[in-house]
């Protein structure tokens, strides 16, 4: 960003106090594909719309749930080629934490971490917010697993259940009647899939969804594979 | 300033609607400033690139006029949009391909280079200093591990793995023709594979060609390097499919 010959911010406030360009950032993010994620008791469970607008893309390729350090992932809505960046700060500064503490990240500090990166393009000169919403999972230091929303500002909330992107409203609505407090990683995941699959266009499988969990017994991130997917879409019809 | 909207339309900041204009603007550019089509596809064991060869006026070399460039000897590129942006990209790319062979000695796949073309890219949307530029890379090679490869790197910064592709004025057209095709595609030798990257053309643009109106460029085999076709090569597969229709 130093080397931007702009050395004003493009985000300034309004005369009525706004920061339009980040409220239009969350716009961006509101245009995007949906993605929820639910924390249960023994694990979180992240997933997003991976339908893409042609059959010959080669989707087993492309990849929106993205490990960033062993315990934590993301996913994200909004625009793609800034979640790149976020994920490549990310797992960088990560590896970074190892180097110097001989231990991985935990998820609150990572949170963090990639939260201030995201301040930071609001407020430096010449570049624009991250059009991008986050969502983290992942175990945090004791072991309780977590999910945490970023935002285009730099706000982060953890969550218990949460949805972003298109329709997060409704899917928001749907996680609201369904999520219990004492819910279970694997009940977690089922309702995961029928939040998504109440907003999705046209039929939901195994290839144009991505599903990451991560469970307390091994405080391992991973995603699902399309077999996977595929068996809790069979039990849930 | 509530009326930095207007700005909007000049560098890349967001619309209140949460759009990006430069880089929309940008897309416009690479499809129509060319007036070319490039058309990408994937074989089973091959890669192919085909556009057309319209050399602007008589007094020009024609070996000089060529949208089809190599950035290593096994990964090639059709780069469709301005001429000038295009060279830009490909000359970045010859670097980060050389810088990747230098520092871990071995060549760059292809995914890791458009990976990396794209990250490049997506650093002139969010960062008002430089504009987006237009122009849309099809990058195309063999991969040691995956087989071959086509990665679509647009003006925004995305790249997607794709079984056939198409860029530039008539993108929409040729996609609806490999749609239908895409499943028998993903088996095809590579003289298929050209062929039909060549009847998508023709088809598209409504018109046949001769040798010298097109240019085609292949990839086969894991041990193949990226060549052009030459005239002759390109008359033969045209006569195949002449021969094919009759």
């Amino acid at each position: 960003m130093g080397d931007s010959a702009y050395s004003f911010s493009l985000t300034t406030f309004n005369r009525t106090g706004k920061l339009l360009q980040i409220e239009y950032a969350l716009n961006a993010v509101a245009n995007g594909r949906t993605s929820l994620g639910i924390c249960a008791k023994d694990g979180v469970v992240i997933a997003t719309d991976k339908k893409l607008a042609s059959t010959l893309v080669d989707t087993e390729q492309v990849r929106k749930v993205e490990n960033i350090t062993d315990g934590a992932g993301f996913v994200y809505s909004g625009v793609g080629p800034d979640y790149r960046v976020l994920v490549r700060k990310a797992r960088k500064s990560s590896q970074s934490y190892y180097l110097t503490y001989r231990e991985p990240q935990p998820v609150s500090q990572l949170v963090k971490g990639t939260a201030s990166v995201m301040q930071e393009y609001t407020q430096s000169g010449g570049v624009r917010p991250f059009g991008v919403s986050l969502l983290v999972a992942g175990t945090d230091a004791d072991g309780t697993p977590r999910l945490y929303q970023v935002d285009p500002s730099g706000a982060y909330f953890g969550w218990k259940a949460t949805a972003i992107g298109k329709n997060y409203v409704n899917a928001k609505n749907f996680l609201e009647r369904r999520y219990q407090e004492d819910m279970e990683l694997e009940d977690a995941i089922h309702t995961a899939l029928l939040t998504l699959r109440e907003g999705f266009e046209g039929e939901m499988t195994s290839q144009n969804i991505e599903v990451g969990v991560v469970s307390t017994t091994d405080g391992v991130f991973r995603r699902l594979t399309p077999e996977q997917i595929q068996d809790y879409l069979d039990e849930a019809s | 300033m509530s009326r930095d909207s207007n700005y909007d339309h000049h560098i890349t900041i967001f619309s209140p609607q949460g759009r990006l204009y430069q880089m929309e603007y940008a897309f416009k550019a690479s499809s129509t400033a060319s007036g070319l089509t490039g058309i990408a596809i994937r074989g089973s064991n091959s890669c192919v690139v085909v556009t057309q060869k319209k050399v602007p006026d008589r007094l020009i070399d024609p070996k000089s006029v060529s949208h089809v460039f190599s950035i290593t000897p096994k990964i090639g590129c059709l780069a469709t949009g301005l001429t000038a942006d295009c060279r830009a990209q490909v000359q970045r790319a010859r670097y980060e391909a050389a810088d990747f062979q230098f520092k871990y000695g071995y060549a760059i796949p292809v995914h890791v280079l458009a990976k990396r073309i794209a990250d490049i890219a997506q650093v002139n949307t969010q960062s008002a200093s430089m504009r987006p530029l237009a122009t849309v890379c099809l990058l195309v090679g063999v991969d040691d591990e995956r087989g071959p490869q086509v990665f679509k790197v647009d003006c925004a910064g995305h790249y997607l793995p794709f079984f056939a592709a198409a860029s530039g004025s008539k993108e929409q057209e040729a996609v609806n023709f490999l749609e239908k095709k895409v499943e028998e595609m993903k088996g095809f030798g590579v003289d298929d594979t050209v062929r039909t990257a060549i009847m998508c053309l023709g088809n598209v643009l409504g018109s046949d060609f001769r040798g010298t109106e097109i240019e085609v460029a292949i990839v086969e085999g894991k041990a193949g390097k990226f060549r052009k076709l030459t005239e002759d090569e390109i008359e033969t597969h045209l006569n195949a499919i002449a021969d094919a229709d009759a």
